[in-house]
């Protein structure tokens, strides 16, 4: 068993062990040609090019997971689209999901378990394509016991049935590992998921209204159409009740929620739309009951239902939702889900949910701090570009104290807990009160100011012409109107102004990776005045420090090829950020790597090894000096340094600097004059006069800013009367992000995780920012204009009404008209402003 | 006139029939992945998929 | 140890098959009944155009009908409508459904007997359909000609369809019913309730019977009927099949699912109010009119949503079009549905219809749905279809690329030629001089100015045979070259072990429960729709006028009558005059409702290739009729009617008569036990008549007891009640129609 499991363990050195399949090792077989795309996933086949009949793979991963497919009969996966695979990352340790078998961690991750069948729901990022789909919806032929598996692919999720008895839970989620769909199982995912809103009971409400209104259509065309001509009053009446009848469900279900908010408005002294709406409902209602039952007229049930159904298909328009983002993550979110805990018996994996205040913990290169710690044994070397946004890895010895979230970048080390998870440092930002309570986004939108004014001016006339035609003498005719005025003056298009407009406007920056969370973002950013940046991974790029070859002063000349070869080859035995930086600028393919021979690797110093008979080292300032190499001190100034010394001598410094993200210049040019732009950065003031540069005279940058002092520095611009926007990325931005106006959190890739915000923006489009805005306004103002048409026609339709001659007819024309044009108008000139502000999508994939 | 009641009576339950297989297509779900099933039909096994693939992919 | 204990249970599992879990089931689909339903699409597909290109020919080359009865062209129309909608559409659509839904629920057809069942059962129908309407047993009533005993054994097949499908449903793998499912429940259910209402009739004898409707009522029920065959049987399961083979073919999902949902919802809700559309300007009341015109328009919605799925579903992928015949089909399938769902409302607009009805426009909107949507789609699935079936590729792609420029070519041929025919003779009919009479009273002059049209047609119709010729040998040379798989096999997991384990509420019974509930709803929902279009009717029965003056037909006429309809005149000829001054200039007083309330079934007609004939009875003297039946072009020069030589040599069957009046008494004629007594006499006595005013008219030696006695005596009395009517009447009568 564990033979074959040893061959078939996509281990690199046992490629050749691989049993009974053919193979090319590296390039140089005349079968392929050089770097093909791999078969499985379609990356390019670099260092190791697997071949097998006449396929090639980029690595033992991929290769593994054709022969388990082929093995089980399901190439057709390759069928399904071209390179289908997703890319297998190195291979966990075995027991690594071992903790999931365990019955109070289950617990809390299944959806459903009876004795026999468990179901659980993963979220797995990787899903890409239809074969994606299917293999997933397949597993069953890779795994006995593993029953229907279902994709939900908008939100990248996978939802597994499998035998409680048959298979364990680590089994599964290793199967998926190992096919290349790790699901994502972060702390978070221990805390019951967030019942998602399934809009079904929205979409029962649109239901009835919409045959509702067919129906009375139905019975009313035949009215305005001159029935009676032909079939006599009988039709008349009859109908007249049946759209009564029709009516009353849109009247109590569907218009439900019209009726709570207008309640809810009136309690809280506020006039939002909701209150005309609901009081034109109920003239509308009450006029038809008073019309037919006293054999007045046909009614006006097709137009309140018609109204409804509008109302509610505007109301759907406007929930744009990207379903693969979460705008509510905290730094759960970004904690694992297990971490190693050091006992008796070893290294073993535990849920972090039971991770106590003096526990040991192994952090191996890549891995999360989870808690405030001390670091016990190990050279720490910490990146914590992302929750406090140094760009620098920093070096602790044993004793120091580690901040949790930070990342372990080389060797593995031994730390001890001194907070528990939620306590720490990081994590406590939670508790500060801008999380505590909750916007309110929906009340003070542009739709709701203007309806104040508007309700207030309505329900004037209605009483005016109520009197006036009262003391006519004419009490039929005043209620008539009054009714009336309600009637046509009832916001259908008003309503409708804001949903479409920026709903449409809303899916053109989606098109773009501009994800909103909401359309009442869009009313927010239009108004932003002053813009705040975080600096490490919105303006620079996380990863990719840029690194250049500085020779020193004294007369010193660059490196020769075979120099830079050496240095190469040493920085290569290093897994030191900075060294693999070097490595990585200095590779060269043609050259075979030099050999190295007593290589050395000082923790917080440097490296140094024999190559080619010269003694090369690189390493810090500090530690060359103290080998009694003195370096050109001018060379420390600027950013982040290692030197480099051949056979004793120095020959000068590689030197590191954050690479801006493209076009970061020119973006600034533009934003510069309008907002009143700030930095804030967790960094050091390493790189003020670089941003100074970039921002311009008069901007404030801020460097060595904690979370909460980002977050009191956005508090302190609203208190004078700004609209914040804060551009950030990191956990330590979280709290900016949340206080800000309108917070945009940058992310590389979506789906990879982002602290809590109301725009996620791709890293590409921070140089868009100033269109975006510019687009934010443009539709903003298409919505003033649509409030404009609608005003129109009420205007029109109050004046109809006030003399008291409203029709059923006119009404129902009049209503269905002025939305469609406020619909039409609203999509129509957003789409148009997102051309002109170069947001149109290239080509939708 | 009883065709009348009768054409009531119907055309209630008409709406109540349409309403009816609405809300349990919505309450059972139907709906509620509004895109995964469009790519689920085009991955049924078909015998000349497997024969294709090379040439699809090549 | 799990995670490679996991992978290792992959390969174990992958070394030693059939060890999995319980949930999981193994099963086959059933590819021969697929095959077969293929194999008849295509032949029949054949027999109903080439059928067509006959009855082409003959309009402009009328003895080509070589004076038999059995190649005329009121017989040989229905056969060829029939073949084309029931026979090659029918066997394509359950093909088709057969065939995507047991990949769509994941199971084996429900009941291999059904299949098989629906399949025999559908091919008798469809060759007694061959067999009885060249012998001239036919209702009369479009698209539903067939005589009782088929009506019957459709219901019967129909219902094994119904089950069949059901069942599978029922037993299906898949939670989700991906929305071609959704279309072929509805046109299951549909079509039975529009079959069974629009058959109901009362037998007169094995193969005559009486529809139950008469006259103003018959139509509404007959294009309540009429209209949604065109809606459920020609375009909701087609829909499916859109849904389901073109996302195949392209290879890439719909363009929005989501859409396509909506699409059917709004399909199935509008389709059924929109029958009266077909009988504008008709005895129809107003409202019905309006009501069937308005909801047409709205119509166009839905459709267009379909269509431009479709071809978005293609966007990206047009160098695949480009390669692959059987998306070209696809592409212009998709698109002649978009042309005709847009012009179908079109026509239904009041003033359009004025104009295009009774004309050839009808013929050419039809045809761009039947050659375009219903052809091309079946053409593109059968090419998809065999290469699967037989797993093979397909036998020569170039002659499918044939295929397709020849029959579109064909359309072409046909369509633009129908569209100018009918646009000319729809002016050229209301054409007035300036001294205010009509430019051309002579009907016939606007049938000579057709003829090149009618020639140029049958080009068209040739070519696109040719196209299906061709296809024909791809898809033989095809099958020969591959293997065929009979049962292909398939395992997933049972949905029912999933549903039980699951929360009650949706447990399996609610699933099982739906398609039947469903089912039962629709039901329901398109019984409604009918009902509110037809029981009005029923109600304005009362308040029909029943003219006084107009009475049952004499026994001698209902022989006519019945040879009138069993020659299929009403193919040519329509018996409603329209409220149009054009009309009554030329054919007389208009049509009234009340004087259809003893014509069991209608012939009201829906072409005029001959003259309307509702007030043809004293216009000409016997003898003419006489003549112009045996020879049309010896009274009129330049006809393109047919010689009717039979109707004078064969003899006048009268032992019908009283059975024939029985039934008729049944559905409402107040015939008499006299009357029905007499028959015998009042026949012979009428018959002699009319064989005195024949030998007045200088036709002699003429038998008292032919068949074309029987048809002159009814074609005399057709529209000559009101005459005999006060004029106060008329104007009363007037009002309550329009």
């Amino acid at each position: 068993m564990d033979s074959v499991l040893d061959k078939r363990l996509p281990e690199p050195g046992l490629t050749r062990a691989v049993a009974g399949l053919s193979r090319v090792l590296g390039g140089g077989s005349d079968t392929v040609e050089h770097a093909a795309a791999c078969y499985h996933c379609g990356e390019p086949c670099r260092e190791t090019q697997l071949v097998e009949d006449q396929k090639s793979f980029c690595c033992q991963g991929c290769l593994f997971v054709h022969d388990l497919l082929k093995e089980n009969g399901m190439e057709q996966f390759y069928g399904l689209s071209r390179h289908p695979g997703v890319k297998v990352k190195a291979p966990k340790r075995g027991n690594d999901w071992a903790y999931l078998d365990d019955p109070e961690i289950q617990n809390r991750l299944l959806d459903f378990s009876d004795g026999r069948t468990n179901r659980i729901t993963f979220h797995v990022p990787g899903i890409h394509c239809v074969a994606c789909v299917w293999l997933l919806e397949n597993l069953f032929r890779l795994l006995p016991g593993i029953g229907k598996s279902e994709v939900n692919f908008p939100r990248r999720e996978l939802s597994v049935r499998y035998e409680a008895q048959g298979i364990r839970l680590s089994q599964l989620v290793g199967l998926l590992v190992s096919i290349g769909y790790e699901p994502e199982l972060n702390y978070a995912r221990l805390d019951k998921p967030p019942a998602r809103a399934t809009h079904k009971r929205a979409w029962l409400q649109i239901g009835v209204a919409g045959f509702a209104f067919g129906n009375i259509m139905l019975f009313s065309l035949p009215a305005y159409l001159g029935m009676d001509k032909f079939s006599g009053p009988a039709f008349k009446t009859l109908f007249g009740y049946l759209g009564l009848v029709l009516a009353a469900p849109v009247l109590i279900y569907s218009a439900a929620d019209y009726w709570r908010a207008a309640g809810l408005a009136l309690r809280s002294r506020i006039l939002t739309l909701e209150v005309p709406i609901a009081l034109g409902l109920f003239a509308l209602y009450s006029r038809s009951l008073f019309e037919v039952i006293w054999g007045r007229g046909e009614g006006y049930a097709d137009s309140l239902a018609g109204l409804v159904f509008l109302l509610l298909c505007g109301r759907a328009f406007q929930q744009v939702t990207h379903e693969r983002l979460a705008f509510d993550r905290d730094y759960k979110s970004f904690f694992p889900l297990s971490i190693k805990r050091l006992e008796e018996r070893g290294e073993r994996n535990v849920a972090l949910s039971s991770l106590e205040v003096g526990d040991r913990v192994v952090v191996r290169n890549g891995e999360l701090i989870p808690a405030d710690s001390r670091l016990v044994s190990g050279c720490g070397l910490i990146d914590y570009s992302f929750v406090t946004g140094e760009s620098e890895p920093v070096e602790k010895n044993p004793g120091d104290y580690l901040y949790a979230g930070g990342q372990q970048i080389g060797s593995r080390i031994e730390i001890q807990t001194v907070k528990p998870v939620s306590q720490s440092y990081l994590t406590s930002l939670w508790n500060h009160d801008a999380f505590a309570k909750k916007k309110r986004e929906d009340l003070n939108t542009l739709t709701n100011r203007y309806s104040r004014r508007f309700t207030k001016i309505v329900i004037g006339i209605a009483i005016t012409s109520a009197l006036f035609w009262m003391l006519r003498g004419d009490a039929s005719r005043g209620f008539k109107a009054f009714t009336s005025v309600l009637i046509v003056a009832c916001p259908c298009a008003l309503a409708l102004a804001a949903p479409f407009a920026l709903g449409t406007a809303q899916r053109a920056l989606g098109k773009k990776q501009v994800y909103l969370k909401n359309i009442f973002v869009l009313e927010r950013l239009a108004e932003v005045n002053a813009i705040v940046f975080d600096k490490t991974g919105t303006l620079t790029c996380s990863q990719g420090l840029e690194v250049r070859f500085e020779p020193g002063r004294f007369g010193q000349q660059c490196l020769s090829t075979d120099e830079r070869a050496w240095v190469c080859a040493l920085a290569a035995q290093s897994t030191h950020p900075h060294s693999r930086q070097i490595a990585t600028a200095l590779s060269n393919p043609t050259k075979a790597p030099a050999e190295i021979r007593d290589f050395a690797e000082v923790p917080g110093g440097g490296l140094k090894g024999r190559i080619a008979g010269h003694l090369v080292q690189l390493g810090s300032r500090t530690w060359l000096e103290r080998l009694g190499i003195h370096v050109d001190p001018h060379q420390l100034s600027q950013g982040s340094t290692s030197f480099v010394a051949i056979d004793g001598k120095p020959r000068g410094a590689f030197v590191f600097s954050n690479a801006l993200r493209p076009q970061t210049e020119e973006a600034f040019a533009d934003l510069g004059g309008r907002y009143e732009l700030s930095l804030l950065s967790g960094d050091n003031e390493r790189e003020r006069s670089r941003f100074l540069a970039l921002f311009g005279k008069g901007a404030r940058l801020h460097f060595n800013q904690g979370p909460l002092e980002k977050l009191a520095f956005i508090q302190k611009l609203q208190e004078g009367g700004k609209r914040v926007m804060m551009v950030g990325d990191g956990l330590n931005d979280s709290g900016a992000l949340r206080q800000s106006d309108v917070g945009v959190a940058v992310v590389e890739r979506t789906g990879v995780f982002s602290p809590a915000s109301d725009i996620i923006l791709e890293a590409g489009n921070v140089a868009r920012l100033e269109q975006i805005l510019r687009f934010a306004r443009s539709s903003t103002r298409v919505v003033r204009a649509s409030f404009g048409i609608s005003a129109l026609y009420n205007a029109a339709g109050i004046s109809i009404a006030a003399a008291g001659i409203l029709s059923p007819l006119i009404c129902a024309v009049l209503m269905p008209l002025s939305s469609l044009t406020v619909l039409l108008f609203g999509c129509g000139m957003t789409t148009w402003a997102a051309k002109r502000a170069g947001l149109t999508p290239a080509t939708p994939s | 006139m009883l065709v009348i009641f009768l054409l009531i009576f119907v055309s209630l339950t008409l709406a109540t029939v349409f309403l009816c297989c609405f809300f349990w297509a919505v309450k059972a779900g139907q709906f509620e992945d509004t895109c995964t099933p469009s790519m689920r039909i085009l991955s049924e096994e078909e015998p000349i998929s497997t024969n294709q693939t090379p040439e699809r992919n090549t | 140890m799990s995670a490679d204990s996991a992978t290792m249970g992959g390969i174990t599992l992958g070394r030693e098959r059939g060890r999995a879990s319980a949930a999981i089931e193994t099963f086959k689909y059933d590819n021969h009944i697929v095959r077969a339903f293929a194999i008849a699409t295509v032949i029949w597909g054949f027999v109903g155009t080439a059928a067509g290109l006959l009855i082409a020919c003959q309009l402009f080359w009328p003895q080509l009908n070589l004076d038999t009865p059995f190649a005329t062209f009121g017989r040989i129309r229905p056969l060829h409508t029939n073949a084309v909608i029931f026979a090659f559409v029918g066997n394509g659509m359950f093909c088709g459904i057969y065939y995507s839904l047991q990949r769509l629920c994941k199971a084996r057809m429900f009941s291999d007997a059904l299949s098989w069942i629906n399949f025999w059962g559908w091919q008798a129908i469809i060759v007694s359909a061959a067999i009885t309407l060249p012998l001239g047993l036919t209702t009369s009533k479009e698209y539903a000609e067939l005589e009782w005993p088929i009506d019957i054994a459709i219901a019967v097949i129909w219902v094994a369809f119904t089950i069949n499908l059901l069942g599978t449903i029922v037993k299906r793998r898949e939670k989700h019913m991906y929305v071609a499912i959704w279309f072929y429940i509805s046109t299951a259910i549909t079509v039975a309730l529009l079959h069974i209402v629009n058959s109901l009739e009362i037998p007169a004898g094995a193969f005559k019977s009486y529809s139950i409707y008469a006259g103003v009522q018959d139509a509404l029920v007959q294009w309540w009927y009429g209209h949604n065959a065109v809606a459920f049987f020609l375009t909701t399961p087609y829909l499916g099949l859109m849904y389901y083979f073109l996302p195949k073919a392209a290879n890439r999902p719909v363009f929005s699912y989501r859409l396509s949902i909506i699409h059917f919802w709004g399909l199935i809700f509008i389709y059924i109010w929109a029958g009266p559309h077909h009988l504008l300007y008709t005895a129809l009341p107003d409202w019905a009119q309006s009501l069937g015109m308005v909801f047409s328009v709205m119509l166009v919605a839905p459709s267009w949503g379909g269509m431009l799925n479709g071809l978005l579903t293609l966007r990206g992928a047009w160098d695949k079009v480009r390669e692959e015949p059987m998306l070209k089909f696809m592409v212009v399938a998709v698109t002649a549905y978009g042309m005709a769902t847009l012009e179908g409302p079109t026509l239904a607009i009041k003033s359009v219809n004025a104009l295009s009805h009774y004309t050839d426009w009808t013929i050419a909107h039809v045809h761009t749905g039947a050659l375009g949507w219903n052809g091309f789609l079946t053409f593109s699935m059968l090419y998809w279809l065999f290469p699967r079936l037989y797993n093979t590729r397909l036998w020569s792609t170039k002659l499918a690329n044939y295929h397709f420029w020849i029959g579109l070519l064909g359309m072409m041929f046909y369509v633009i030629p129908m569209y100018t025919s009918g646009i000319t003779q729809g002016l050229m009919w209301k054409q007035f001089n300036k001294d205010g009479f009509l430019q051309y009273p002579n009907f016939l002059e606007t049938t000579i100015r057709l003829i090149p049209m009618y020639e140029l047609r049958a080009i068209g119709g040739s070519l696109y045979i040719t196209g299906i010729v061709l296809m024909m040998i791809n898809l033989y040379r095809t099958a020969k070259a591959g293997r065929f798989i009979g049962d292909q096999e398939a395992s997933a997991p049972s949905l029912r072990a999933v549903a039980s384990s699951e929360s009650p509420r949706l447990g399996h019974r609610w699933l099982e429960g739906v398609p039947v509930t469903f089912t039962v709803l629709a039901a329901f929902a398109v019984l409604v729709g009918g009902l509110i279009e037809i029981i009005p009717m029923f109600l304005i029965k009362e308040n029909v006028p029943t003219i006084a003056s107009v009475k049952p037909y004499t026994p001698l006429e209902v022989l006519g009558r019945d040879i009138y309809i069993r020659e299929g005149c009403v193919g040519c000829h329509s018996q409603m005059i329209r409220p149009f001054r054009s009309e009554t200039e030329r054919y007389g007083e208009y049509s009234k409702v009340g004087e259809f309330v003893y014509d069991h079934p209608f012939l009201w007609g829906s072409k005029r290739t001959g003259p309307d004939l509702h007030r043809i009875g004293g216009k000409y003297p016997d003898a003419w009729h006489y003549n112009h039946l045996e020879n049309p072009r010896s009274t009129s020069p330049g006809s393109i009617m047919p010689n009717y030589p039979w109707l004078l040599s064969q003899k006048l069957d009268t032992t019908v008569v009283v059975d024939r009046m029985r039934a008729l008494r049944k559905v409402g004629v107040p015939y008499t036990d006299e009357q029905i007594r007499d028959s015998a006499k009042s026949t012979a006595a009428q018959s002699s008549k009319v064989v005195a005013n024949l030998a007045v008219g200088s036709v002699t030696n003429a038998p008292a007891d032919r068949e074309i006695v029987a048809v002159i005596a009814y074609l005399q009395r057709l529209g000559t009640d009101i005459k005999a009517m006060p004029a106060t009447n008329t104007l009363a009568s007037a009002q309550s129609t329009n």
